[in-house]
């Protein structure tokens, strides 16, 4: 665990009515409130009533997901600056970048389409790379970035809009497609895409929702 | 207590061992547990606080109506133009389908059928099923009996979440053949309008699914009902620990 220091949360108050609340957890499937959990790092707690897990302490969540995110901030710049497909037909070479199917598609007059594959696959794992590393790297040292909360809830609230594990399957479904129509040859930025979504996956995972709150509440500004 | 009024569902008081049952929300950004009457947003992240999601069945409801209808031209207006020298094809989801099958690409055309007819289809009637069942009508031979088991409704609830981004495949396709094969006369595609439609459907559906509140289906919940039947996974990563079933504080 990252070395905290004692914070002074600005909007604590003293009084029992203020501290009840946070010795309390409650299972977001089926509402059972428990008193929080105190378990050892690399166990999880599961709700005595629905069976599935709410609580878990993860081995050194905050360094291995900012490791994590740092190796996918990498990637993501590389995937976007190398060509990613290649296609060659008739003499005519045609090879694009990732943030190419957002031009074309632009060019056609498909402003939606552009937009919503912009989003899906460029806009959102930007952010959540970049939201990642500005709430976890200080939290490497023990502090926070004022407005890390507002990035923290922003994280958790796109996560669910991260669409590039999907454009991966779509990119191998049309691959199938493609080889039988022209010779294909598929770039370092397809790679480099594929082992980002790893990161990303992992940096999410590695550090649980109830852990990373717990730890920004409990770093000093 | 008397239920927050954001749902109608709950006509009776909440289970005596839930948090709403002492007026305790579960912030759902970060969380924290705290006393809905004191603040209207959590004290921690800032984010707004209910007892149950607001309107939790109604907004469910209505976005997979939208989704629903929104689905039929995803699925009778082409998605993808392929003009090649001479000739303009138009294909539709399904007739790209079966295009792909017809051709020999089993494995193509079963991830396409599957991601853009079989999950979306599912999950329509995934989520009216939550709907009714969080209303109480959980099973068709006994209307009004509390048949429903809420694990399994929570199972169907989680897959429902989890797998319904997948659908967005076929999109994905037709943005990647439309940005590579761009050849001029020799051969162009170009997108459809069902490509948006589709991925409007995909969008209304995950938006759906996260309106849905499933302690819904556990507020109804009666004492006879062995919640108790815990069927652990078999193989956990992490030693797991049971944690104290109730909150032993009083005040």
């Amino acid at each position: 665990m990252p070395r905290t220091r004692p914070s002074k949360d600005p909007i604590a108050t003293p009084g029992p009515a203020r501290e009840i609340p946070a010795r309390f957890l409650a299972c977001e499937k089926c509402d059972a409130l428990f008193n929080y959990p105190e378990i050892e790092v690399g166990e999880s707690a599961y709700c005595y009533h629905c069976g599935f897990v709410i609580f878990s302490r993860r081995p050194n969540a905050v360094q291995r997901s900012a490791a994590w995110a740092v190796s996918a901030a990498s990637l993501f710049v590389v995937a976007n600056f190398f060509p990613f497909i290649t296609l060659d037909v008739a003499g005519q070479s045609n090879g694009i970048v990732l943030a190419g199917s957002v031009h074309v598609l632009a060019d056609q007059a498909n402003l939606g389409l552009a937009t919503a594959v912009a989003t899906f696959i460029l806009v959102v794992p930007a952010f959540l790379i970049a939201g990642m590393l500005f709430v976890l790297c200080p939290l490497l040292g023990g502090r926070r970035f004022p407005g890390s909360y507002w990035i923290a809830r922003l994280i958790y609230g796109f996560s669910v809009w991260d669409f590039t594990e999907v454009f991966l399957l779509g990119v191998l479904v049309s691959l199938l497609k493609l080889f039988s129509l022209a010779s294909v040859s598929i770039g370092v930025s397809f790679y480099a895409f594929a082992l980002m979504v790893v990161c990303v996956t992992a940096s999410l995972t590695c550090i649980g929702r109830h852990e990373l709150w717990e730890y920004l509440e409990r770093a000093s500004k | 207590m008397t239920p927050d009024t954001g749902s109608e569902t709950a006509p009776h008081p909440y289970l005596a061992h839930t948090a709403a049952a002492r007026g305790l929300a579960s912030c759902h950004v970060c969380a924290r547990v705290s006393p809905v009457a004191e603040q209207a947003s959590c004290p921690r992240c800032g984010a707004a606080l209910h007892l149950r999601k607001v309107h939790s069945i109604q907004r469910t409801a209505a976005l997979t109506i939208t989704a629903a209808i929104l689905y039929l031209p995803a699925n009778i207006l082409p998605v993808m133009t392929v003009r090649q020298i001479g000739s303009e094809e138009q294909n539709t989801i399904l007739g790209g389908v079966v295009t792909f099958w017809k051709s020999g690409s089993y494995g193509v055309a079963a991830i396409i059928f599957t991601a853009s007819v079989i999950i979306p289809i599912l999950k329509f009637i995934a989520l009216t099923w939550l709907c009714f069942a969080a209303r109480g009508h959980g099973s068709l031979r006994r209307p009004g009996a509390r048949e429903l088991n809420p694990r399994q409704a929570t199972k169907i609830y989680r897959v429902t979440e989890i797998v319904g981004r997948w659908s967005m495949v076929d999109v994905f396709v037709v943005a990647v053949m439309v940005a590579v094969v761009q050849f001029g006369s020799i051969m162009t595609i170009s997108p459809g309008p069902a490509a948006l439609s589709f991925a409007g459907v995909v969008v209304l559906t995950m938006l759906a699914a996260s309106a849905f509140d499933p302690r819904l289906l556990w507020d109804r919940v009666g004492p006879e009902m062995p919640v108790r039947a815990l069927s652990l996974p078999l193989t956990l990563p992490r030693p797991r620990v049971p944690i104290d079933q109730s909150a032993t504080d009083d005040r």
